[in-house]
């Protein structure tokens, strides 16, 4: 704050002893650097969000390019930009133009580089239970991040219970591109289920390693195409799936879903677990079922108990991505085929995945930025 | 050890000697033939006992890997050119090796 008053305090002394200062970009690069990213903590300069700088006499036009269309300080920057331009000596007029890019590891393992070569991130959506809400979170965090504009997809990796084509109502591939998958959309969202390639009404009944091929193939046979996120539907549990995915594709980070109770929650530390020995970050926690507010007065009613997320964010330092409340319209809308983020914007089920999905994608900026250094393959060929 | 600890760099130091930085700047080297003969897959441990199988001394000196890829983000896999390739080394296991390499007497 301090280097912010000198430096506007410097503005002004140039201004008085010196009219009409030409404005160079320098001039432009130096008043933005006071604006600083609040989640990267640096200023948006030397992060190199400034693409582009166009000085036509007092009006000046910059570009802004964010690590994620669904970043929710999107609009403050743009605010401090405005401000910081306008307070250059003899610039009348600022016009900020706010752009994205999203970071991700864009080098992928041979056998998958042509189905997820153009993947930036695969966020792994899982939980130590079943039951808990995993599929309506993972539909719901896929919308919300579309919904800012960010090109998303769906895997839905729950071999033995899909859910996807129920709660989206998406149909089934019809296209292949060179012997590859090319999933239907929805929204332009892009999904694959085990479903779309079943007998609805028949059970998948497979052991272990035949449920691994299979997500195998969905990793490694299916056109994804670019996408800023892929969402994948993690089965509940610890085990062969889990494992498949982890070692075949670089799973940039997880979030795991819980409901508040403890007997949820011992089940949560070992998911936590198995991603840390997986070595994949864990972005956060989502609670689900976290309260319901009946139609007669404004209490959360904590039905399944109170903070059981924050126990976890406790216990291992991840952050609290938000709370989802128990709305039947939520149910409701998953049933139906008609995800709650993108029908009912304004129910209070809705406005807690749209700021999960925006917590996402901030937890990933930042954590693009601390794991820049680490190879995420590498192929040593010994001589 | 870090969480997310991950390489930063891996590489052949020698004919025989395998050097990887890790992202903390901590720095390992491998011999080869020891890792071959700490393989930690199931056909070389017993998965309930933990007992080695393999008798290390029957593994040869001469042995070398082919390559050295990555697994997931979490550990890689060894393919020698004796015709083993199961060992999945996680960045663990080998942290814990090459402390044990460097204080023999705490192993």
């Amino acid at each position: 704050m301090k280097f912010f008053e000198r430096s506007q305090s410097k503005a002004k002394a140039k201004n008085a002893s010196v009219a009409n200062i030409a404005c160079t970009e320098d001039t432009v690069k130096s008043a933005l650097s006071n604006v600083i990213d609040p989640d990267l903590q640096r200023d948006i300069v030397s992060l190199g969000f400034i693409t582009d700088i166009k000085i036509d006499g007092p009006k000046v036009e910059v570009t802004v390019e964010l690590t994620t269309p669904a970043c929710p300080v999107k609009d403050l920057l743009k605010k401090q930009c405005e401000e910081q331009i306008i307070s250059i000596p003899g610039i009348k007029e600022a016009l900020v133009h706010m752009s994205s890019r999203t970071r991700g590891a864009e080098v992928k393992p041979a056998n998958i580089q042509k189905s997820l070569g153009g993947v930036k991130n695969i966020i792994a959506v899982a939980s130590g239970k079943g039951g808990v809400g995993k599929s309506t979170t993972a539909v719901n965090l896929a919308f919300s991040l579309a919904q800012s504009g960010s090109k998303v997809g769906i895997l839905d990796a729950d071999v033995y219970g899909p859910s996807l084509i129920q709660m989206t109502k998406v149909g089934n591939p019809e296209e292949t591109t060179n012997g590859m998958n090319v999933p239907p959309t929805i929204d332009n969202i892009k999904m694959i289920s085990i479903a779309m390639f079943n007998d609805k009404s028949k059970a998948t009944i497979l052991r272990g390693p035949m449920a691994a091929q299979i997500i195998k193939q969905f990793l490694s046979q299916v056109y994804w195409g670019d996408l800023d996120y892929l969402i994948i539907d993690y089965p509940p549990g610890t085990g062969d799936i889990q494992l498949t995915i982890s070692q075949l594709a670089p799973v940039t980070a997880a979030v795991i879903v819980t409901t508040p109770q403890e007997v949820a929650l011992a089940d949560v530390r070992k998911a936590i677990s198995m991603f840390d020995t997986l070595k994949v970050p864990v972005l956060g926690v989502i609670e689900t079922m976290s309260y319901f507010i009946c139609d007669s007065c404004e209490t959360k009613h904590n039905l399944y108990g109170n903070g059981g997320a924050e126990k976890i964010s406790d216990q291992f330092g991840v952050p609290v991505l938000a709370h989802i409340p128990i709305e039947p319209k939520l149910a409701e809308c998953s049933d139906k085929g008609t995800p709650i983020v993108n029908h009912e914007k304004n129910n209070s089920a809705a406005i807690a995945y749209q700021k999960a999905g925006g917590e996402c994608a901030r937890f990933l900026s930042m954590l693009h930025l601390k794991s820049s250094e680490a190879l995420t393959q590498f192929s040593l060929q010994w001589r | 050890m870090d969480r997310y600890l991950g390489i930063k760099n891996i590489d052949q130091a020698d004919s025989r000697t395998l050097k990887i930085v890790w992202t903390d700047d901590v720095e390992s080297l491998f011999d080869v033939v020891e890792l071959r003969r700490m393989c930690p897959c199931a056909s070389c441990v017993d998965e309930w006992t933990k007992q080695r199988t393999i008798n290390p001394s029957a593994i040869q000196d001469s042995v070398r890997p082919i390559s050295v890829d990555s697994v997931g983000q979490y550990a890689l896999q060894i393919n020698y050119n004796d015709n083993h390739k199961t060992g999945i080394y996680t960045y663990k296991y080998l942290r814990e090796l090459s402390l044990s390499a460097q204080n023999p007497n705490k192993q």
